[in-house]
């Protein structure tokens, strides 16, 4: 499979010189197959520009999202497949415990928000709230797990006929109320069976350490804890993922590279860049 | 994918591990999976040394009586009426410790349940009379 990151930052977009190495698009990802299926791992704003490399030749997209925050679905909008009547589009995520997920998306694609309603759109859309189990995707297994962060929210588990896997965790806070990170088995760790020995694993790296102890219970995870994750889960390679829009180029340069000295991960770490693909 | 607990049932443990009230947690079959430390004053056992036990066995470890000393079968404790019935159940009743010694408690359990309404264990909090 083929993994392009189309937006690597957190909670706002953040463009402007300072980030424009990183970027500053908000979360979304895109995953081909070798077959021709196409994944898109969330609808932050990068999707507007993963959209416009969809050719005319594809006829589906199947849109997963994590948790439906604004950052995540922010992009939704702009998608150019969603207006065209001759792709069929499945939108993929989590309902709540009283309202489905056409419910709750309505909420932002509807006026005053946004002018064009769900309903209205040309192409051919389904919603799928997702099952929390496994589910074939054209040539992928999808496999997704409720997980810690606040409102309804998962992960993903996407693997091919070879096994290779990709586990996306954009939005995540495996340490929460944990006395010492990681204390417990993987078992007992949130995300951590859909993480478990994955060749490539995008992870929430919105905080350092200090900042962290300032926002515990807000979802995301320190960069400490995000490798300390990456070593339980026994990952072959980590993309530090949804950056905190106040981080610069420069202060994500720095930050990686004090976590990554001090944990001293036995696998191998990318800091996630907008535009940056990775072949499985 | 490798199985793993619910974020509900991890979240639940984390809760039960901060707070001073006596907590124990069963999965939706009603094995037991975790209880904390101030449960395990009363239990008279650390969580490590027992690990997580199937229904029949924690609750033969633990036996159960009511309020008139008559022993309350497995299916009739609190916890597994939270389950079964799927909704919450409060009860008195004497506890058998791990050193044979009875304590008189006072049990609520509840039943946990997930999105699409899925049952994913139960948990009781309980205190000595």
């Amino acid at each position: 499979m083929q993994v392009t990151l189309w937006g690597t930052r957190g909670s706002l977009a953040a463009p402007g010189p300072e980030t424009a190495r990183y970027g500053g698009n908000t979360s979304c990802v895109g995953v081909r197959g070798r077959e021709g299926t196409v994944l898109v791992l969330d609808a932050g704003t990068g999707i507007r520009r993963l959209g416009a490399t969809l050719g005319a030749s594809v006829r589906r997209v199947d849109v997963l999202l994590t948790h439906l925050h604004m950052d995540h679905i922010q992009g939704l909008g702009f998608f150019a497949p969603l207006y065209r009547p001759d792709v069929e589009i499945s939108i993929w995520g989590p309902a709540s415990s009283r309202l489905s997920l056409r419910e709750r998306l309505m909420r932002y694609l509807s006026p005053p928000l946004f002018p064009v309603s769900l309903r209205e759109l040309p192409c051919n859309i389904t919603l799928h709230e997702v099952p929390c189990g496994d589910v074939d995707i054209g040539e992928f297994r999808v496999s997704s797990a409720l997980v810690c962060h606040p409102g309804p929210t998962v992960g993903y588990r996407i693997a091919d006929a070879c096994g290779t896997v990709l586990t996306y965790l954009p939005d995540h806070e495996p340490a929460l109320g944990a006395s010492a990170f990681p204390s417990l088995p993987r078992a007992w760790t949130s995300g951590g069976s859909l993480a478990a020995e994955s060749d490539l694993l995008i992870h929430d790296s919105q905080y350092d350490a200090h900042q962290y102890l300032r926002h515990v219970g807000w979802g995301h995870s320190s960069l400490r804890h995000m490798l300390d994750f990456g070593t339980l889960s026994e990952v072959k390679h980590l993309i530090p993922f949804h950056h905190d829009p106040g981080h610069t180029d420069d202060d994500l340069d720095r930050l990686m590279g004090e976590a990554i000295a001090d944990a001293k991960p036995g696998y191998r770490v990318t800091p996630g860049q907008e535009g940056a693909t990775f072949e499985l | 994918m490798p199985a793993s607990k619910s974020i509900q049932i991890i979240l639940a443990r984390q809760l039960a591990s901060c707070v001073a009230a006596p907590i124990l947690l069963v999965d939706a079959e009603g094995a037991l999976v975790y209880y904390n430390e101030p449960a395990e004053a009363i239990f008279n056992q650390r969580f490590d040394e027992t690990g997580e036990m199937a229904a029949g066995e924690w609750t033969a470890r633990f036996a159960a009586m009511d309020d008139d000393r008559n022993p309350i079968p497995a299916e009739e404790r609190p916890m597994m009426r939270a389950i079964t019935k799927g909704h919450p159940v409060s009860q008195t009743i004497w506890l058998r410790r791990s050193d044979g010694d009875w304590r008189h408690l006072h049990v609520t359990a509840f039943p946990l349940i997930g999105e699409r309404d899925t049952l994913l264990g139960a948990m009781s909090i309980f205190w000595e009379i």
